[in-house]
């Protein structure tokens, strides 16, 4: 692994400026968020959807009983695109289900919070800053 | 060395010696009136005259976009253009230029639009004038052969480190046909040598990342980088001109002073028009007049400390530009020599011309009227003017 870079002056860095792969590791884009996304485990399917379409790589996965399993976000990097909300098949199962019931309803897998039905079967909330604070202890 | 006397225009002249460069890779867009270069040169990779990768792409901005990504992976990398299109390519001029690639441009100056206008004048070049570019201007297609063998050398000099362009005048020199010397192929792979890529981003065994996002931390200490290479490219453009006289017997400085020694009047322009203006030296002086010539070859990096020496002498000076700045001020030849001459602590009377905008001619006779105005204003009988237009129709 690299090791985070000290500054340096103009007279060492190298031309061009060009640096050593990886350092990505050290720029935390956390801080970027305005929106939260929170894993509900007992609601996962396990289909890794989300991990194959995070662009921050932010999806934890770890090795389990029956291979490779989804864990946890890294919120170091999680800039809250909503994506990984967007294209989870339990969010869009849901969706579609509180829709056939109520053609008029506006929701999205990504807006489903807060939406009557919805937060108890997805497997991805994606939730503004203070109640991911206050409800479920994420900064 | 056995040259080759040619007539050539130009186009063809840096074409010519793009061929014996040999390239890794080209990128181009065609555009009037640098076209005949690339299409000159398609033809020699048609050919298998050359190995270059020619990539046609579907604008300049591209052109110059895959010019960085070939530089940037280790490839001796050249394109050509002139006006909307170097103007296309100006945010990926800068980008180039920060970071550090050695890319070649052969730049044909025409006026920008508007109005729309095909011909020669230098406010293309100019308003690249802060993008890092090394920029070279040639009086005539030899110097134009010349520059471009110079070029890679300058570039790739690990001192420097910074895209170059070279331009000619659209037209005048880029379709004027006149005597050129030629060098043996051989000579000219010799003195370019091997390409020095600055880094690899290919290099699979030492993955680095080009072009990252450094906010607050680094782009001071980047551009501060920056300031020293193009400060280096001062003395190598110097040092690649003199080993360039030893092997090719022609040495090329950052000015070429011309009857200044014991002159009184000076003038100083670039490009095509610094040719007639030797003319018109020439012809006052059989008159009695002390005129002289200060040529500027390479107007990024600023010769400003050999120009101001040069014109310590000089009793008063005219600085021609063939592109406006729109400064109310003069143009950015005088612009800059000016700078230079208040470094030098110097208060030499200097009156700034506009001249030649979009291919408008100007002949032997203006310019020996500019000397002559600057007699009478060292006279004390008028004042120097800024900005005068030479040759409008009144
Ligand atoms: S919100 Fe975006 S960045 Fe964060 S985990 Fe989901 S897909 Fe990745
Ligand atoms: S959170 Fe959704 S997309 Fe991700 S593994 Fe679970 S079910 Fe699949």
């Amino acid at each position: 692994m690299v090791k985070k870079p000290e500054l340096k002056t103009w007279k060492d860095i190298a031309v061009g400026g060009f640096v050593e792969s990886g350092t990505a590791e050290y720029f935390h884009t956390g801080g970027w968020r305005s929106k939260v996304p929170v894993w509900q485990k007992q609601n996962c399917i396990q289909c890794l959807t989300c991990w194959a379409f995070c662009p921050d790589n932010s999806i934890k996965v770890v090795d389990g009983a029956k291979g490779k399993e989804r864990a946890g976000f890294d919120y170091d990097f999680c800039k809250g695109c909503g994506i990984c909300a967007e294209e989870c098949p339990q969010n869009n199962k849901i969706t579609k289900e509180l829709k056939t019931k109520d053609a008029s309803l506006k929701i999205t897998p990504s807006t489903g919070s807060g939406k009557p039905g919805f937060d108890e079967k997805a497997a991805i909330l994606f939730v503004g800053l203070k109640e991911a604070k206050d409800k479920y202890n994420i900064k | 060395m056995e040259k080759t006397i040619a007539a050539r225009t130009g186009n063809e002249a840096m074409a010519e010696a793009m061929r014996q460069i040999n390239p890794d890779v080209c990128a181009a867009y065609p555009i009037t009136p640098a076209t005949e270069i690339m299409q000159i040169f398609a033809g020699f990779v048609n050919d298998g005259k050359v190995k270059t990768n020619l990539i046609t792409v579907e604008s300049e901005h591209s052109a110059m976009s895959a010019c960085v990504g070939s530089a940037a992976s280790g490839a001796r990398t050249m394109t050509a253009t002139s006006s909307q299109g170097l103007a296309y390519m100006h945010e990926i001029l800068f980008i180039a230029a920060g970071i550090r690639l050695p890319i070649v441009l052969a730049e044909v100056n025409r006026n920008i639009s508007a109005p729309i206008n095909i011909h020669c004048d230098h406010s293309d070049t100019m308003a690249e004038r802060d993008s890092g570019w090394i920029q070279l201007f040639s009086e005539n297609p030899q110097e134009a052969y010349d520059a471009m063998i110079m070029a890679p050398r300058i570039a790739e000099h690990k001192d420097v480190s910074l895209p170059i362009m070279v331009t000619t005048d659209g037209f005048i020199i880029s379709h004027g046909m006149e005597r050129i010397e030629l060098y043996p192929d051989a000579e000219v792979q010799k003195f370019v040598g091997e390409y020095k890529a600055p880094y690899n981003v290919l290099d699979v065994d030492h993955p680095i990342t080009v072009g990252s996002i450094v906010l607050q931390d680094y782009t001071f200490e980047f551009k501060k980088a920056q300031h020293e290479a193009m400060k280096n490219a001062k003395r190598v453009i110097l040092e690649v001109g003199r080993e360039f006289a030893k092997t090719f017997g022609k040495e090329y400085g950052l000015i070429e002073a011309y009857k200044c020694d014991d002159a009184d009047y000076i003038t100083i322009s670039l490009g095509s028009t610094a040719g007639t203006t030797k003319t018109a030296v020439e012809e006052l002086r059989a008159e009695g007049i002390k005129a002289g010539l200060i040529k500027i070859r390479s107007f990024r990096p600023f010769p400003a400390e050999e120009i101001a020496a040069i014109l310590s002498k000089a009793k008063a000076v005219a600085v021609l530009d063939r592109s406006e700045s729109m400064s109310n001020q003069a143009g950015p030849v005088a612009t800059e020599v000016k700078n230079g001459l208040y470094d030098a602590g110097m208060k030499v009377p200097l009156a700034s011309y506009i001249y030649g905008l979009g291919g408008r001619e100007i002949f032997i006779e203006d310019i020996k009227d500019v000397y002559k105005e600057l007699k009478n204003i060292a006279d004390g009988k008028s004042k120097p003017e800024q900005a005068k237009y030479i040759g409008l129709k009144v």
